[in-house]
């Protein structure tokens, strides 16, 4: 099939293996904050426990903290390979150890080394142990959809999870484009580590103040984010009049220049691709909505 | 720079390390910010031909590295040298037809970046060995205590134009002002490590990537606005970080020519004057001819 038939190509899922990951130290525990203080990191991948979709990035005093486990690979090219085809959505069944058979789903991904940040209830949480395979079933990449306006390109999407999201697919409306609900829209000044990687591997972590005077609102885990000027169809970067929709898979970090992931999902220029802020009421990935407990 | 330092508690330390090669893999290509593809040189080996004063864009490159780019083989020894090393120390080559040769380093980019004169540098190859006289890191201005100072030799911080002024600020001479929208790749990175890739020069591409820096110039001396480089490098409203560009052309979207953070601090604690001498070559090089 070829884009002269008119026809869109036809996704291929695969199933990856990925083990949870067990959090790692150097010889010294110490990393140093935007405050030049020292602190003991805690959260930075491996299995977190009561932090849920919903919750406030700002919530708990950890560093990059996702909510459920990190998956990698003990291979780096297939740890990449893990990163850069796991899609927000994709269903992961754990294979091996007490919590074999527990299904979660994928919420997130991180950049560097990479990482797949998989949800699952929290009794199921419970029982999973760094170490455990977990098959995750990756499609999503090459996502193709008629609906999406000229431009708009959608990635690290799981193209059943689409039509839950706050995205208005309905063809036409009075501007034209696509709608996306969002709880917030932050330039691209803010944007931080990710910053010129490439958005199907990695997050972008935006250098949001917690909340209170001085700061923005309140951001929570699985909250669409618009980040203006920014194009995210091959690297990450500036490019004036675009605009790229995320999802939040990770919580705040003391790092200068690091805090709450997103993970792109949609990029296209402001005229095809128009994020709704709504500070209140905006609801983006939700546990309800990926089935789990 | 007239301004009280500590510079004459700073350790000297004698540092090894080899020309590194230009690395790539059996894929080839990596995308542009169009999604064109490309394979071009700048990164690792000896890039010959393009010096502190040069202009930093406009090659057929991407992460252009003006001179010889250094590492250590043993990983530990490597990042002594890549934290330990500043900009302004001097490297002589140990090994090799261009043994004896003096440069100097002009910044940090995963590589330390040693340029030398045309001459020397056309009989450097990777696997010479080098020896770079380490001093800098733990350079303190104590009558502008809001100020860090790394990855500066005290001997180029004499040297540039400025100090503290009547009314206790710093005065730096810049030769670029560049906006927090430039910030990219490098961002959250520690500040002795590697540069900050700065958007928004690509020449001959779209108007809509433009954040005006085509100018820039090897070697120039930037304040890059709201950054905070003091313990890494972030967003900070209000702060300043100063650097020296220190690599060039990207074609690699979300990369570009990459200050080496040399001040940061409170912008009130600065006061910046615009100066387009403000270049290493100024100080330490001979425009197009390597250094002195």
């Amino acid at each position: 099939m070829t884009a002269a038939d008119g026809a869109v190509p036809r996704l291929v899922a695969v199933n990856l293996l990925g083990v949870v990951e067990h959090p790692a130290l150097g010889d010294t525990p110490y990393r140093v904050n935007r405050d030049g203080r020292s602190y003991v990191p805690a959260g930075d991948g491996g299995i977190v426990m009561d932090l849920r979709l919903g919750d406030s990035v700002f919530g708990l005093d950890g560093d990059h903290a996702a909510p459920g486990a990190c998956l990698v690979h003990p291979d780096p090219a297939s740890r990449h390979a893990l990163a850069s085809y796991a899609c927000i959505g994709n269903p992961a069944r754990v294979r091996t150890g007490r919590a074999a058979g527990a299904q979660g789903a994928v919420v997130g991904k991180r950049g560097e080394e990479g990482r797949v940040i998989v949800a699952f209830g929290q009794d199921d949480l419970a029982r999973l142990r760094p170490g455990d395979e977990v098959a995750v079933r990756a499609r999503g990449q090459g996502l193709c959809l008629p609906a999406l306006p000229p431009g708009v390109m959608a990635m690290n999407l799981d193209p059943d999870l689409l039509a839950r999201l706050p995205v208005d697919l309905s063809p036409g409306g009075d501007a034209g484009g696509l709608t996306v609900g969002v709880r917030m829209s932050v330039p691209s000044r803010l944007a931080g580590n990710g910053i010129g990687r490439p958005a199907v591997a990695w997050d972008l972590d935006l250098q949001l103040p917690p909340p209170g005077p001085g700061g923005a609102g309140d951001l929570a885990l699985g909250d669409l984010v618009a980040v203006t000027d920014l194009d995210a169809r091959y690297n990450m970067g500036y490019r004036r009049g675009w605009v790229t929709v995320g999802v939040i898979g990770h919580g705040a970090s003391p790092l200068p220049g690091h805090g709450p992931g997103l993970t792109p999902v949609l990029t296209g220029p402001v005229a095809a691709l128009r994020p709704v802020p709504d500070p209140a009421g905006h609801a983006g990935l939700t546990a309800a909505m990926l089935k789990l407990q | 720079m007239n301004v009280t330092t500590n510079a004459a508690r700073l350790v000297r330390q004698v540092l090894a390390g080899e020309v590194w090669p230009a690395l790539a893999d059996r894929h080839a290509y990596r995308v542009g910010p169009d999604g064109q593809p490309f394979l071009l040189p700048g990164m690792g080996g000896v890039t010959l031909g393009v010096h502190c004063a040069d202009p930093a864009t406009g090659y057929a490159s991407d992460h252009l590295e003006p001179g010889a780019s250094i590492r250590h083989r043993d990983p530990g020894a490597n990042m002594a040298l890549q934290f330990l090393t500043c900009v302004g120390n001097q490297v002589r080559v140990a090994s090799g037809p261009a043994a004896g040769a003096v440069g100097h380093v002009i910044g940090q980019h995963a590589y330390v970046l040693a340029d030398f004169p045309d001459q020397a540098a056309a009989d450097l190859a990777p696997g010479d060995a080098v020896t770079v006289l380490a001093t800098g890191q733990g350079l303190a201005l104590p009558d502008h205590p809001a100020i860090v100072v790394k990855n500066c030799d005290p001997g180029l911080l004499a040297r540039m134009p400025g100090g503290t002024r009547p009314d206790g600020r710093l005065e730096v001479h810049v030769a670029a002002r560049v906006p927090a929208e430039a910030i990219g790749a490098g961002a959250g990175m520690i500040s002795e490590y590697a540069n900050t890739d700065l958007m928004g020069a690509y020449q001959g591409l779209g108007d809509d990537l433009s954040l005006g820096l085509e100018g820039l110039r090897i070697g120039d001396v930037v304040a890059l606005a709201d950054a905070d480089h003091r313990y890494g490098r972030g967003y900070r409203d209000g702060y300043l970080a100063i650097g020296v560009i220190s690599t060039g052309q990207c074609m690699l979207f979300g990369h570009g020519p990459g200050p080496s953070t040399l001040l940061s601090g409170p912008a009130d604690a600065f006061c910046l004057v615009d100066d387009p001498e403000a270049n290493l070559a100024a100080w330490l090089h001979e425009a197009g001819a390597g250094p002195r």
